[in-house]
């Protein structure tokens, strides 16, 4: 068992004790200082691709993950880094690129802000508790006649007054409260508290929509619908390859509008930025200005012809001002 | 037929649970009257979801694709083991999992809960009967998985090809469960003590121990779930800061300073906190079970729909409101009431694990929950991973870990100071040449070395606690001592993981590069070379297999057999790594690749330093409140006549309400805990400095 015996009483063994734990601080600090000076050892494109998060993916890093999308962003990382480029131009450049979602910790400013402000907050609220109650016993301790020693009576006043003040007279109101809140008002509580439940069950049987409200898009009575679903279920666990194949099988039995955008959409994930501006200028075609398939387009368009996925982009956006990704699309316009 | 059976078992599952809300809130309005109809009705419950689960199982097994649930993850080609687990393998079963833990958890207290006091008891199963009422509602109308097909399939996909993989997939999912759906009892405690008016500590009393099983489990679960990423997406890691696992973690960390809220001086367990962080628990389940339920986090997309989001949203709000108006309507006002202990002592400590605690939670909370609020509230996209939660959840955790090691220096009240630097001397030395040695030596970055020294500094001063508290005379006997062994265990347990953590996270090493067959790959402390590539033909599709041979190994030739499957239900492959554990390092490799001739393999490789500390610590923390949970009330009698009167709120004093012939009236017992009374310490002066906030005024 580790246990250092200090002799109690003499100055020498407190003496020798006190020496020991210096030295070993000082290696502590030094041990530290060592560690946090910069080595220069590692690779630097690795450690700036193990913080950047794999747009296509769930949860792994740009280092990690095996998507082609991850294994670009390594390329570029690569060859930035190797043209004498800063991790923070890198890095600029990536969320231009790809989104601001590839950074894990994202820049404290809108709602960015709130990461940092919430645990601070948090800290303060516990603490500042403490410290009121530190500085009021102080007070407290200050107020008390200093000459007089504390008594059994001054005892008995401060813990019975004090110490129990709030929590105890609460409960003892509780307590009372108590003994007339329950029998009287049973059978109304009863009353209320049967109605709520029936009230839970029925809103969820409410809520839940009727087994004959299609939940997509895309429903007919053919094996289709289940083959849409497999491919969704892919796409959610981030299977975009095995997804893109399930869609195209689809896509041969029923060459729907809204299964090429969603392949079309899957193409893009994976950089196949050539087949999915097919596709949807095949929507196109049918639908002029319909617009999902200017949107895919605009970004299909992005890698090959900037100016162009401008001009689509913006059509995009005077046809449908509200479509849910009309604010990303707005700020790609807006970036360039 | 079996998916009529199914349907027709939730549906008398909502009934017998309407039934038995309605019947536990009769008894908690109208004392006296026999609890005897309610119970069953609670039975009743837990017999429905068993026939649910049984019947869902039975359809797996037997490959009745006529049934929703079968068609869209059962499959012929699936063996036994994994065609039973593909039960939780998705939503809607899993949700009949959740329902058969609740309604057991609910016969249980229903049964074993009466030992306490009655009107408490009878609330808090009028709460967990709600509860459970809600998720069969949720199964019966909104996830019913026995929904019919036509036409009938004839065969199914199977679950996701990464639930195929690994054994933990039957422990994994029905621990965590366990462990999570186990906090709706300290909540329903803690909510019952406010509606019936009991003194506070009453409800804690019958609370901790249905904590402490739960936070076992759930411990237990997420150590298996880390070990499980591990050993399965191939990537080495096993905590990923993932929206999903830090919704196991989120109610982990406050049910942990829950149970050290009820340790400690009377007053601590008097003050709001208990009450606080057990519905907060139970809350961030509800907070868990949405995120991961509803598709909100798991879509990068925000096409998706979840019929399900929307209800749990709203009992969520609905639990969350109402638990808030309880506990502003009737429960203690001040999270500090006045204790008469000195700065440095034991109540300290454990007042900053809460704070500490807390915080993580928030930081925690924050960052899972602000990508999708924001994306839902802004549209604009934000993501929050690892760089965010290693700037600030890990160095908080450090501070709960030296904050561990300081808590049994401390005495429990009073002021010893000369005795407390006497006990400190030790560990903080362990604690100090940990950090200059490895300093020294290595360079791991100022953080990793911070949770080295930390970790040192409370595994020796566990250790020194445990052997003071053996030495001071004492057997495993005794409830006390066995007690204080789990806790220390739980500690110890707890500095092992964060050694592992911050070990691997400083030493791994890896490479990756195309080897022909016959060539070595190194990193330091691990060399393989490529033996050979097969190509095997399984049951559901192909199997490729890199055989690699561990070089420098004395004796017998150690292989690893790195894999990659592809499984055409899904038209995907999925690459299972082949890991060697060793006590120090682990040797990971992965098959990332294999040319079209089967010449060549592209392998990562990777040394990966003190990871079995992980898995080891983990079982140790779970054992340790297995332990805590073990002591039993047998020695309660003999030991209470001596029982010292500051004494922590630990196993015995729990017990006293269960002993029939007592003398100890509940009139009496409620005095015990007057405020007024001098309750703890009082033998020792109290120094004036120390005492209570709010005597000024």
């Amino acid at each position: 068992m580790i246990r250092v015996r200090v002799p109690k009483t003499t100055a020498l063994g407190v003496g020798l004790t006190g020496v020991g734990l210096a030295i070993l601080l000082l290696g502590a600090v030094l041990g530290i200082w060592r560690s946090a000076s910069p080595t220069g050892d590692g690779d630097p494109a690795h450690r700036l691709a193990a913080e950047l998060r794999c747009p296509a993916c769930q949860g792994e890093s740009v280092a990690d993950s095996r998507s082609p999308i991850a294994a670009a962003m390594r390329e570029a990382i690569s060859t930035r880094l190797g043209r004498g480029e800063s991790p923070d131009e890198v890095r600029t450049y990536l969320v231009q690129r790809y989104g601001v979602e590839v950074l894990t910790m994202p820049p404290a400013r809108r709602w960015g802000l709130l990461l940092w402000a919430v645990p601070v907050l948090a800290l303060g609220a516990g603490l500042l508790p403490v410290l009121r109650a530190g500085y009021r016993s102080r007070r407290a301790a200050r107020s008390a006649s200093p000459g007089r020693p504390a008594g059994r009576d001054d005892r008995a006043g401060v813990r019975g007054g004090a110490a129990g003040d709030v929590a105890g007279q609460g409960r003892r109101a509780g307590s009372r409260r108590h003994r007339v809140f329950a029998p009287p008002s049973g059978s109304r509580v009863w009353n209320v508290g049967a109605v709520a439940v029936l009230a839970l069950v029925g809103a969820v049987a409410l809520a839940t929509p009727g087994p004959q409200t299609p939940p997509g898009p895309a429903t007919s009575p053919d094996p289709v619908p289940a083959q849409l679903a497999l491919a969704r279920s892919m796409e959610q666990q981030g299977q975009y390859e095995a997804a893109a194949e399930v869609y195209r099988t689809v896509l041969v039995e029923r060459p729907a509008d809204d299964v090429r955008l969603r392949l079309a959409f899957i193409l893009i994930r994976l950089g196949q930025a050539t087949e999915a501006a097919r596709l949807a200028g095949e929507v196109l075609a049918h639908t002029p200005d319909a617009p999902d398939g200017l949107l895919i387009l605009g970004l299909a368009q992005r890698e090959s012809d900037p100016p162009a996925a401008t001009a689509t982009l913006r059509r995009f956006l005077t046809r449908a001002p509200d479509h849910p990704a009309a604010a990303e699309v707005r700020r790609l316009v807006d970036s360039g | 037929m079996t998916g009529q059976v199914g349907t027709w078992a939730l549906g008398a599952g909502l009934i017998a649970t309407v039934a038995a809300t309605l019947l536990w809130l009769r008894l908690a309005l109208h004392p006296g009257t026999p609890a005897r109809a309610a119970r069953l009705a609670t039975g009743a419950g837990l017999l429905c979801a068993a026939v649910a689960c049984g019947a869902l199982e039975w359809a797996l097994l037997r490959h009745d694709f006529g049934v929703r649930f079968v068609a869209e993850n059962g499959s012929r080609r699936l063996g036994t083991y994994h065609t039973v687990t593909s039960l939780w393998s998705a939503l809607d079963g899993s949700l009949l999992l959740w329902l058969l833990i609740l309604t057991g958890y609910a016969s249980l207290l229903g049964r074993l809960g009466q030992r306490h006091d009655q009107r408490l008891h009878q609330w808090a199963m009028t709460l967990v009967s709600v509860v459970s009422l809600f998720f069969f509602a949720l199964s019966h109308f909104a996830a019913n998985p026995f929904d019919p097909v036509h036409p009938v399939p004839s065969d199914g996909p199977g679950p996701n090809p990464l639930l195929q993989e690994h054994p933990a997939m039957g422990l994994h999912p029905p621990l965590l469960y366990a462990g999570y759906i186990g906090l709706v009892v300290p909540f329903a405690y803690a909510l019952a003590g406010l509606l019936a008016g009991e003194p506070t500590r009453s409800w804690l009393r019958a609370a901790r121990r249905w904590t402490l099983a739960a936070w076992a489990c759930l411990t237990a679960g997420i150590a298996l779930g880390a070990w499980w990423s591990y050993a399965v997406l191939g990537w080495g890691g096993y905590w990923a800061w993932d929206p999903v696992e830090n919704a196991s973690l989120l109610p982990w960390l406050t049910a942990t300073a829950f149970l050290h809220s009820v340790l400690g001086r009377r007053a601590s367990a008097r003050s709001g906190w208990p009450v606080a962080l057990a519905c907060a628990s139970f809350l961030l389940v509800l907070v868990g079970t949405f995120l991961t339920r509803s598709g909100l986090v798991a879509s990068v997309h925000a096409f998706t729909e979840s019929t399900l989001g929307p209800m749990l949203l709203g009992f969520l709000l609905l639990t969350a409101i109402g638990t808030v108006v309880l506990v502003c309507w009737r429960g203690t006002s001040d999270p500090y009431p006045p204790e008469a202990t000195p700065p440095l002592s034991r109540a300290t400590a454990l007042l900053g694990n809460r704070i500490l605690l807390t915080t993580i939670t928030a930081v925690v909370l924050v960052g899972t929950v602000l990508p999708p609020v924001a994306q839902a509230l802004s549209g604009t996209g934000t993501a929050v991973g690892p760089a965010y939660f290693n700037r600030t959840a890990v160095p908080l955790a450090i501070a709960v870990l030296a904050l561990m090691g300081l808590a049994v220096l401390l005495p429990p009240s009073g002021t010893r100071p000369a005795e407390t630097a006497r006990r400190s001397v030790a560990p903080a030395a362990v604690g100090l040449a940990v950090v200059a040695v490895t300093g020294l030596a290595s360079r791991p970055g100022p953080m990793v070395l911070a949770a080295f020294g930390c970790a040192g500094f409370t595994l020796a001063a566990t250790a020194a606690a445990l052997a003071r508290r053996i030495r001071a005379g004492g057997t495993l006997r005794t409830a006390r001592l066995r007690s204080a062994l789990g806790g220390s265990v739980a500690h110890a347990g707890i500095a092992l993981v964060a050694v592992g953590i911050a070990g691997s996270s400083a030493y791994t090493v890896a490479t990756e590069r195309e080897l022909p067959i016959g060539q070595t790959l190194a990193v330091p402390g691990a060399t393989v070379r490529l033996a050979a590539v097969d190509r095997v033909r399984t049951g559901s599709g192909m199997t490729v297999r890199a055989r690699l041979t561990i070089a420098p190994s004395a004796g017998s030739p150690q292989t690893l057999t790195p894999e990659l499957t592809y499984h055409p239900a899904q038209d995907t492959t999925v690459s299972v790594p082949a890991v060697r554990t060793g006590l120090l390092r682990d040797t990971y490799a992965t098959l990332l690749a294999v040319s079209a001739d089967g010449r060549s393999a592209t392998i990562r490789l990777a040394a990966n330093p003190m990871v079995s500390l992980i898995w080891a610590g983990g079982a140790l923390t779970a054992l340790g409140g297995l332990l805590a949970l073990g002591t039993a009330p047998l020695t309660s009698r003999r030991r209470r006549r001596t029982a010292w009167p500051g004494r922590p709120l630990t196993s015995r004093g729990r017990h006293r309400t269960a002993w029939p012939g007592r003398p100890l009236t509940s009139r009496r017992r409620r005095r015990t805990a007057q405020p007024g009374r001098p309750t703890a310490g009082t033998a020792r002066p109290v120094p004036a400095s120390a005492s209570t906030p709010g005597a000024a005024e």
